[in-house]
């Protein structure tokens, strides 16, 4: 970046206030239902520390506050002007109002969509033969969480969509009209699928109803309450897609309901099952609506104690790192709930608003539990799974990577097609790459020796940490008004989203000061920005 | 960057760099005492991801309609017949035991390959290291400047814990280079490409960035990690920790001449074919050359669920040549009785061909095979039924195969590693029964 644009990266560093973070314009309705939520779960957060004698973290501080929040809705780290106008407010309710911003901002829908892939159709991200309809889909996702879609409509809308795979399918494929688009996309969570009954099923129980069934496809569920047959009778909603007789039968005769569109064969084997609920019950099969269409409609019904119970725990697991259940989709005698009361209230509150997810997550965001300092002030607060203090949990490639565009005074216009220049591009991928889409526990994300590599050596840090080519660098070095201690504290807010102790603001300008001269002053404010981008406070969600 | 540019390690440099961990005083206290460390023995893996179908490499049922179009061919062990797939490791016949009796339960990709890789399935929080990381605890020389456990071109995607180091920590996980680079070769690829797919990135410190300027990043940093890691104590703030220690260490070793292989001999590289693959190979021999304990080379991708036998011929093709390379130049530099190699994936697939003349997931009866490292090669341990849909002799489990890996270099596989649910754990379950017959 040219020394000329330094001056307004200055300014804008040095803002006091920002248009993201004003005045919240009243309460809404959605303010109440969230405040509701967050009464819930510190309810029961509350009763279960108290009969364990756990002794909870204090409170984070509003800067721990904002980033943490920032980095679970928005995907990525505030900026300096964020975390200033937000540390100068004085209103009461600005983390509330905080989090009600962050839900409409664009950043917001892309950060859930991505998770949300990564969450649905892992596979996607790695296999170049369904990544690009891993990327079809993401966006639809992303449209779904900037109206935000209820989640029982999103799934009705996956499950039922028009699709054919290849020649096969009841319904036929018909990818023309105002919402071809649309249609698309949905037909890419099949094709990521295989277009095989088996695999669809998987992941829509999987996903839907945070059961895994993988195995009981070659023998009886190790854990769960789910034999080979069950799996299979499962299957068998999406049976069209592999139908068991050729499509115009020779058999002449009244057909049942479905023909034979609900019906699957066992591979390997010469059984054939119908379809059927996991808990036993089955559809009364009528012409009037498809297997795929009593699916839906069973997995969303209020009284399905599975779709809410997953949608909730699922949501909880990404602003914890955990789920209430967890693994998410591993239920059973062998794994129970952490707090099964808790995990039936916040279904229950999921469903009662009309699976609005904003509510959920203003709720979640403001529950005291989300609010604790992540610093362990007691042994009692060590197993995460109390929630007692916030864990330290791993972020995402994308996460990473707008957090560092965020620090470095780079713009993440990922949605302006004019941004996408050569640099941004690399960059990116670079991060992807390297950080991945975190496949693993995030409370019990690892650094690889590459990923430390890559952060100490590789050329995004090299650039963004040297005098002669960093934005947010230079302006904070070239600034005339700034006094060693402003840089440092600068410095801070960029990588860090909150300004130094006074130890280090002592310890840290001392330093830039004894270094003498002004080139060698800058060369200690870039050491010092380099040790903040690789530091455990930046790489890390706390 | 190109690692023949690293002009970083000189004296001077490294004499600036401040206690960033004991290895220096470690290392320069054994050369004192003039004796280098006994040579253990070091595994490579060859893993083949996906379920090789193992009928038409190692078990062929030639004349029976489960076998296809793939016939047998001799090797120089009397009894020992493998595919006319692999000619070249034919030729290796006396070197290799086939163990036909591998039965198994798991037909998912995601377990099947977490339970060959730790010897047991995902359960509850209980994290499970997978054997390079155990194998690497054992054997290798925490003050090594390489890593101990290096996975090359691995595809983690099926199960990315299944090639960590579980409960042992972040100390024990492998150096993971070319990630999913073999997942889709086609053809030769150019050495040039694969140099830079297989390297180690970032290795050098950037331009412009003095030996002293880093040493006094690295002092800064480490004091924010260490208050990091009190305020905050468990396995992420270690884990950062422990990566940035190792980075550093392999930064300022001359270990990074290793993954070098652009400096290799032409004819050396071409014998081992132009692959990720067969270079993968290369590079473990290089690596284990150097003392590390335990690498992994993954090839290919074997879920051949359509046109088995196409997808195989290019697939074995590579295979053979690489592998039976690694045979040939471990053996000719006298490594090969030090060096155990491993080959299978995480399952085999169905003998019955299926509607699209391809093989579905099978773990009821398959092969995986092992040479080097002293074993009695030369010979096939086991037997399937003439389908080749049941075994009939020597029943070989995950755990029975992993306590044999153990037996054969020295490791004691009773040991005990505390979990991280606060339960012993031993390297391979107590039920484990080792196949004796590969002992030499």
């Amino acid at each position: 970046m040219p020394r000329r644009h330094a001056f307004p990266t200055a300014l804008a560093l040095l803002a006091l206030a920002s248009p993201a973070f004003g005045q919240l314009s009243g309460l809404d309705d959605s303010a109440e239902k969230a405040a509701k939520v967050a009464a819930l779960i510190d309810k029961h957060l509350e009763r279960s520390w108290k009969a364990d004698g756990v002794r909870p973290a204090p409170a984070a501080d509003d800067a721990e506050y904002l980033r943490r929040v920032s980095l679970d809705v928005i995907g990525r780290t505030p900026r300096v002007a964020e975390v200033r106008a937000f540390l100068a407010d004085s209103s009461p309710d600005k983390r509330a109002a905080a989090v009600a911003r962050l839900v409409q901002m664009p950043a917001h829908a892309g950060h859930f969509a991505n998770q949300t892939r990564v969450d649905w159709l892992p596979g996607t991200l790695t296999d170049f033969r369904t990544m690009f309809q891993g990327n079809q889909f993401e966006t639809w996702l992303r449209t779904q969480y900037a109206r935000n879609t209820p989640a029982d409509e999103v799934a009705r809308k996956l499950v039922t969509a028009a699709v054919a795979v290849g020649q096969r399918g009841r319904t036929p494929a018909n990818y023309e009209g105002p919402d071809a688009d649309e249609k698309l996309s949905v037909a890419a969570y099949y094709q990521a699928n295989d277009g095989k009954p088996e695999t669809i099923a998987s992941t829509v129980s999987r996903t839907f109803l945070g059961v895994k069934v993988e195995c009981a496809q070659c023998h009886d569920h190790p854990f769960a309450p789910y034999t080979r047959d069950q799996f299979w009778q499962f299957a068998a909603f999406f049976g069209e897609f592999t139908p068991l007789s050729p499509t115009s039968p020779s058999f002449v005769g009244p057909l049942p309901p479905q023909a034979d569109f609900n019906q699957i064969s066992i591979p390997n084997t010469v059984k054939s099952v119908t379809a059927a609920f996991f808990d036993g019950t089955a559809p009364t099969w009528t012409l009037a609506k498809t297997p795929r269409d009593e699916l839906a409609a069973w997995m969303t019904d209020r009284k399905n104690p599975y779709f809410a119970r997953n949608a909730a725990n699922r949501l909880w697991a990404q602003f914890f790192g955990l789920g209430l259940i967890d693994p998410v989709d591993e239920p059973g005698p062998e794994n129970p709930p952490s707090h099964p009361e808790l995990l039936d209230g916040l279904a229950a509150a999921y469903a009662d608003c009309g699976f609005d997810t904003r509510v959920m997550v203003r709720g979640i965001a403001a529950s005291r539990a989300y609010g604790l300092s992540s610093r362990q002030t007691h042994a009692t607060q060590a197993n995460p799974r109390r929630h007692a203090r916030m864990s330290v949990r791993g972020l995402t490639g994308p996460q990473i990577y707008a957090s560092f565009l965020a620090a470095t005074g780079g713009k993440d216009r990922s949605v302006q097609n004019d941004y996408y220049t050569d640099e941004f591009r690399a960059n990116k991928g670079l991060f992807n790459a390297m950080f991945g889409q975190a496949i693993g526990k995030p409370t019990e994300s690892q650094t690889s020796i590459l990923q430390s590599l890559m952060m100490m050596n590789g050329k995004p840090v090299a650039r963004q940490t040297s005098v002669k080519d960093s934005d947010t660098l230079a302006a904070v070095c070239d600034a005339p008004f700034l006094t060693t201690e402003k840089r440092v504290e600068t410095l801070f807010l960029a990588a860090l989203g909150r300004p130094p102790t006074a130890d280090e603001r002592e310890r840290f300008a001392s330093s830039v000061d004894r270094a003498g001269k002004p080139d060698a002053k800058n060369e200690a404010l870039a050491d010092l920005f380099w040790v903040l981008l690789n530091s455990p406070e930046f790489l890390f969600n706390r | 960057m190109s690692l023949s540019r690293r002009g970083f390690l000189h004296a001077g440099a490294v004499s600036t760099t401040v206690s960033l961990s004991g290895w220096m005083g470690r290392l320069a206290a054994a050369e004192a005492a003039g004796k280098s460390p006994k040579r253990t023995k070091s595994v490579i893996l060859i893993w083949l991801n996906g379920g090789p179908s193992t009928i038409d490499l190692w078990d062929v049922k030639a004349g029976h309609d489960n076998g296809g179009p793939t016939t047998e061919i001799r090797t120089p062990a009397e009894g020992l017949r493998i595919s006319h797939l692999l000619p070249k490791l034919a030729a290796h016949g006396k070197d290799l035991a086939v163990l036909r009796g591998m039965s198994t339960k798991e037909g998912d990709h995601g377990r099947a390959t977490y339970q060959m890789r730790t010897g047991q399935l995902p359960f509850g929080a209980l994290q499970y290291p997978s054997l390079g990381a155990l194998v690497s605890k054992e054997l290798g020389d925490p003050t090594a400047e390489t890593p101990n456990f290096i996975s090359v071109a691995p595809q983690r995607f099926f199960n990315l814990d299944a090639y960590g180091p579980g409960f042992l920590g972040p100390k024990y996980a492998p150096l993971v280079i070319g990630e999913n680079r073999s997942f889709n070769e086609r053809g030769p690829v150019e050495y040039k490409a694969i140099d830079d797919g297989l390297k180690v990135d970032n290795l050098a410190r950037a331009d412009g960035v003095t030996a002293d300027q880093a040493a006094g990043r690295l002092e800064m940093l480490r004091k924010m990690q260490d208050e990091f890691a009190a305020a905050r104590p468990g396995a992420v703030a270690a884990g950062h920790l422990s990566a940035y220690d190792r980075s550093t260490r392999l930064m300022q070793s001359d270990a990074a001449k290793t993954f070098d292989l652009s400096t290799e001999d032409a004819k050396e590289r071409e014998k081992y074919g132009k692959s990720f693959f067969g270079q993968g190979c290369l590079l473990a021999r290089r690596l284990v050359e150097k003392g590390v304990p335990f690498v992994e080379v993954n090839h290919g991708f074997w879920d051949t669920h359509n046109q088995n036998f196409d997808a195989l011929k290019p697939l074995a093709a590579t295979l053979d040549q690489g592998f039976a390379a690694l045979l040939a130049d471990l053996k000719q530099r006298g490594l090969l009785d030090t060096t155990l190699v491993v080959c299978l994936g995480e399952f085999g697939r169905t003998p019955k061909i299926n509607a699209g003349n391809g093989r579905d997931h099978y773990p009821n009866a398959w092969s995986a095979v092992l040479a080097g490292g002293g074993t009695k090669g030369g010979q096939a341990v086991g037997k399937t039924s003439a389908d080749g849909t049941t075994v009939e002799d020597r029943p070989v489990s995950s755990i029975d195969l992993l306590a044999t890996v153990c037996k054969i270099i020295g490791v004691d596989s009773d040991k005990q590693n505390m979990s991280n649910i606060g339960r012993p754990i031993r390297i391979v379950d107590r039920a484990a029964k080792p196949v004796t017959e590969v002992f030499a």
